[in-house]
């Protein structure tokens, strides 16, 4: 098919299901376009995750503040150094075994938004902690159509076991809606477009609409009462996995209440996705270009991705690398597979400059859609083959609606919690919360 | 060109993850090391290093672990003895400030344990344990979906994958629901009510009562509600309650009343019912009332869910339902009976899918890819033929009701022309799978192109990686996990000639040969195939030499002997393995101290009856833990 008929295509489905990708605050014309230029532009946040920790002698920065020079890892992100802050030092106390014995692949990736000891389990009651985004999606979620968005590019293991005794759910989630669930997430990106655009409310509400919608109501009402009257006849861990119904069904609730201002037609040339992309890269790129086109529309203002699952063995052959990535974390310090390490890890910060510069891109009145978010990428994990979760390799980029300096290395003092990072996030997003995971205050220095 | 110590770094540096290591540069006695002084090292042990905290009335934390080396049965502690090995084991006793024993004892003291627990006496009052409630996974969606309206409809393959725990994606605490999630179930389940409503011969298996008048209104209501209440029963797997009932028929009359047309109020009801947690959960009741003890019997229709889940991975069928509701299917004849049915049944397919899949990790076959330098013959349709034929095998064992043990030694085996080209078998054309003898070099399943690739590098073999697999996924004894800091193996020195060399010299530190001796021999005598199963003499230059010693002191050569081994001396071990697994499958939960009783009287009756496929099952559908269910208030 050709570029010039996929993008008809797609107007013409977009059109044709009377969905538009509205943009209430753009500066387009018409009186609710302007109407929301003067509201203050939301704050988005996205946590990216990349596992196996990284080479940090090509990573961290020679020198701190203003004007350092980007190590090969980091090159790169030149044509955004301005919009972020490599932050050094942080550490994940709750990543370490503490008593835990082995597993800290697992835990990576589950303490990395929780900060929280995940239990360890490989069945019975897994229990990590509420993480960040979750947290401010319960939060401020209710303000847009998708309370938050959850991406990864790798579904979860499919058999086996994952890491020495934690169930694989601690090993591809990063998304953590209560400590016993995990969020899952979307690896598809035909799925997450049809989520995103193609169920939106339709422009007219005729009487049919109305009647579907009594219906659809008396659905809700219906499967929630099953859940309600089924409380009584359970235990406690049933009781937790119907909870997870419950809040499933509320959540749809809300949507079929909210009603979105009329929507702006504008035109976004993306082409709907028909499915994952054979390559990596590609895939990457796509599930990024949803994220900011989820952000763009303020279908959400929450996100996480996994660029992969913690773990992950894949080989890297499209750079040159055939190893699996996980087998070369454990590098023992031999000099060609610390360069190959180096190679991945530059290979997926590129993505994450493409998804900055992309967003970067997208202007927002007086600022663009970077400015207007704080966007985390980085590993639970230092050094894979150390397996130590103190001075994570962590970026900051965007300036959470100008409220950050950004530009800088920054480094802190060891033994610095990840979470007093979520600390000054969350106050940033309007979430008002005593701590989150082993939180200790905010983390000082963002601004000066 | 073996000169290296960069090679032997590169070689560990791989497998150290996979395969942890548990050397450790504490110096070692050589003579706690000999198989006869285990119960003396445990005994010593755990009276040097446990004993001092933990004894008496005022034992640390209230935990007393003296009668282990006392006269105490281990009866009376026995959920005790689960965490006493897991905390050994984790390393996280003694405490980190206290004096430490060797790795290698520590290693023994829980091998000795476990023994114990293995001759412990199964004659006091065993718990069937809490199931939590199951959602359904995946495959069971669709297949439910399937057999329900008879649409093949597959829309679960666009939902998030369902997360992995003890090896299975069945696990009831494991599979969570999260907002995505029932946002797809709910869309789904408007998907399906429309497509049944499109399509005659759905809609009749779905609604099979026709008005005789469709102008009579009582008569049109009256066919509705029993329609929509036999809908919901077959959706829920079990009778409604006349509320349940009413509630359903309340739906369509406020449908009715919003001016729904017929098949608006179809859909709506069975939306509503593909929707509710009855139908997504496998819901057994926890109502105080009903427990004795903390424990009831599963009623029949609970048992007919727990039955077609185990072997269909879907619902009940039309004959399990009747009889069901006739209250006949639990007693044990009638078990045994409805087995031998559902295994011969076409949808015991999915046993072979779901649980051979994943017990032998056939579905992570999928994410390999071998170097294709070194591999140029491996290609993504030699991938699926290597999967086929140790699925082939696994059916062909399980339709014949054939002995368990054939998985390792059966002297025939399937293939197509590709996979026969591959093993340089003659004689075979087409991409139909033939049965064929195996008369050569091959035998089981240990020598299929499938296990082999899984357990092999993307650029060479890794006896190490075998070997765990082998003790992990037949024989049920894993490797311990590592200790916190594995060491850097630098300090090794300069190693000289082949990998089996390298190892070999590696695994002269006592404390790394304490795991590695029994993982490294059995991988050893699998070396004559390649990192995609073909045969070979040599690897590079080096002749393969596939013999080697067992702990224990059996010699082998070659990977013939080596199975022929396994077979003799290890039946029991791989049938305690092999159950434990199928048992964490059929039930969707880990297994604790507390069943080992019923793997081992499983275990038991294996041996006496020859170790059939159908026995196996059989057993497992009559345990107690299969067929009771403990209160989880």
């Amino acid at each position: 098919m050709s570029n010039f008929q996929t993008k008809l295509s797609r107007r013409t489905v977009l059109r044709g299901l009377g969905v538009s990708l509205a943009l209430p605050w753009l500066e387009a014309t018409g009186t609710i376009a302007k109407a929301a230029v003067a509201a203050p532009t939301p704050t988005r946040m996205a946590f990216i995750f990349v596992p196996n920790g990284v080479n940090l002698e090509h990573w961290t920065p020679k020198s701190e503040g203003y004007g350092f020079a980007l190590p090969a890892t980091l090159e790169p992100l030149a044509p955004v150094k301005d919009d972020l802050l490599v932050l050094s030092g942080l550490t994940h106390d709750k990543g370490r075994a503490n008593g835990d014995g082995a597993g800290d692949h697992a835990r990576s990736a589950s303490v990395f938004l929780t900060g929280s000891q995940p239990r360890k389990t490989d069945g019975e009651k897994i229990r990590s902690g509420i993480s960040v985004d979750q947290m401010a999606a319960k939060a401020v979620g209710q303000r847009t159509r998708f309370s938050s968005l959850e991406l990864g590019v790798d579904p979860g293991r499919m058999a086996g076991n994952c890491d020495s005794g934690y169930s694989c759910a601690y090993s591809s989630n990063i998304s953590w809606s209560s400590e016993s669930t995990p969020v899952g997430k979307e690896v598809n990106p035909r799925l997450v477009f049809e989520r995103l655009f193609a169920s939106g409310k339709p422009s007219e509400v005729d009487k049919s609409q109305q009647q579907r919608e009594t219906l659809q109501k008396s659905v809700l009402d219906f499967i929630a009462d099953d859940a309600k009257r089924l409380q009584s006849k359970l235990g406690r861990n049933d009781n937790r996995k119907l909870d997870e119904y419950l809040t499933g069904v509320r959540e749809i609730e809300r949507r079929v209440g909210t009603r979105t201002a009329k929507p702006v037609d504008v035109e976004v040339d993306y082409a709907i996705p028909d499915g994952i992309p054979g390559g990596y890269q590609e895939h990457m790129r796509m599930m990024c270009d949803l994220m900011v086109l989820a952000f763009q529309t303020d279908s959400t203002r929450i996100a996480t991705m996994m660029f992969a699952n913690a773990g992950d063995n894949k080989n890297y052959r499209m750079i040159g690398v055939p190893d699996g990535h996980h087998d070369l974390s454990h590098h023992q310090n031999d000099a060609e597979k610390l360069a190959k390490i180096a190679k991945i890890n530059r290979f997926q910060v590129q993505q994450f400059s493409y998804l900055l510069q992309k967003m970067k891109s997208i202007r927002e009145g007086d600022r663009t859609l970077l400015d207007n978010s704080m966007i985390v990428y980085g590993s639970g994990l230092s050094d894979g083959n150390r397996h130590n979760h103190d001075n994570l390799p962590i970026l900051l980029a965007g300036s959470g609606g100008g409220t950050i300096e950004t530009g800088r290395h920054v480094r802190y003092d060891l033994e610095t919690p990840v979470c007093n990072l979520f600390m000054s996030m969350l106050d940033r997003m309007g979430v008002d919360t005593p701590f989150i995971g082993d939180s200790t205050g905010r983390l000082q220095g963002l601004s000066l | 060109m073996h000169l290296l110590l960069p090679k032997v770094q590169t070689f560990f540096a791989a497998s150290t993850l996979a395969v942890w290591s548990i050397c450790s540069a504490l110096s070692f006695s050589a003579d706690s090391f000999s198989a006869d002084n285990v119960d003396a090292v445990a005994q010593q042990t755990l009276t040097k290093y446990c004993n001092d905290c933990h004894t008496g009335d005022k034992a640390e934390g209230g935990v007393r672990v003296d009668f282990l080396t006392g006269d105490g049965k281990l009866e009376s502690h026995i959920e005790l003895v689960d965490k006493i090995i897991l905390v050994l084991k984790e390393q996280q006793m003694p405490p980190a400030d206290a004096e430490q024993p060797e790795d290698a004892d520590r290693v023994k003291t829980i091998e000795w344990i476990e023994q114990r627990l293995r001759e412990f006496d199964c004659g006091t009052a065993s718990r069937p344990g809490r199931v939590t409630m199951r959602r359904l996974n995946k495959t069971e969606y669709n297949n439910t979906v399937r057999d329900l309206t008879g649409l093949d409809l597959q829309l679960a393959n666009d939902f998030p994958s369902d997360d992995v725990g003890n090896g299975f994606d069945n696990i009831g605490d494991v599979l969570s629901l999260p907002p995505i999630l029932m946002e797809k179930y709910l869309n789904a389940a408007n998907q399906i009510a429309s497509a049944v409503v499109k399509d005659e011969a759905a809609l009749s298996k779905v609604f099979p009562r026709k008005a005789s008048d469709e102008k009579n209104l009582e008569e049109v209501v009256e066919v509705a509600r029993e329609n929509a209440s036999r809908f919901a029963m077959r959706a829920f797997r079990r009778p409604l309650d006349t509320e349940e009932s009413e509630r359903l028929f309340n739906l369509m009359r406020v449908a009715w009343e919003a001016n729904a047309s017929k098949e608006e109020i179809i859909q709506a009801t069975l939306t509503a019912v593909l929707a509710s947690p009855h139908f997504l959960y496998r819901i057994e009741d926890d109502k105080p009332e009903d427990f004795v003890d903390g424990i009831r019997p599963l009623n029949d229709f609970e048992l007919a869910s727990r039955l077609s889940y185990f072997l269909w991975s879907s619902m009940p069928d039309e004959r399990l339902f009747q009889l069901a509701g006739e209250k006949k299917l639990h007693t044990t004849e009638q078990l045994h009976a409805e087995v031998d049915r559902m295994l011969a049944d076409s949808k015991s397919k999915s046993l072979v899918d779901n649980f051979a899949g994943q017990w032998l990790q056939l579905r992570d076959l999928e994410a390999l890819s071998p170097d294709p330098v070194k591999f140029a013959a491996f290609d993504a349709k030699l991938r699926k033929s290597m999967r086929r034929e140790t699925e082939l095998l696994f059916a062909n064992i399980l339709k014949e009701n054939r002995s368990i043990l054939e998985l390792l030694s059966a002297d025939y085996s399937f293939v197509d022309s590709r996979l026969a080209k591959h093993y340089g078998i003659e004689g075979i054309s087409g991409e139909e799978f033939q049965r064929v003898e195996l008369n050569g070099k091959r035998r089981g399943m240990l020598m299929h192109g499938s296990i082999l690739l899984l357990t092999s590098n993307p650029t060479r073999t890794s006896p190490v990686k075998r070997g765990k697999w082998v003790l992990e996924n037949l024989l049920a004894e894993p490797p311990p996990p590592p200790p916190p800091n594995v060491p850097e193996l630098g300090a090794a020195g300069v190693a000289l000639g082949t990998l089996r060399q390298q190892m070999e010299q590696h695994r002269e530190n006592p404390n790394c040969a304490v795991c590695h001796v029994k993982m490294d021999a059995v991988g050893f005598g699998l070396e004559n195939f390649d990192a995609i199963g073909s045969w070979r003499e040599a690897d590079g230059s080096e002749k393969i030499d596939p013999s080697g010693t067992l702990p224990g002191g059996r010699k082998f050569n070659g990977p013939l002997d080596l199975v022929q081994i396994l077979v003799e001396d290890k039946k029991t071990e791989f049938s305690r393995c092999v159950t434990t697994k199928m048992l964490t499958y059929a039930l969707g939960r880990g297994l604790g101290v507390a069943d080992r009783c019923t793997v081992s009287s499983i275990v038991n009756k294996l041996s006496e009856e020859e170790y059939r496929f159908a026995t196996l099952v059989k057993s497992i559908v009559t345990s107690q833990p299969f067929t009771f269910q403990e209160s989880g208030r």
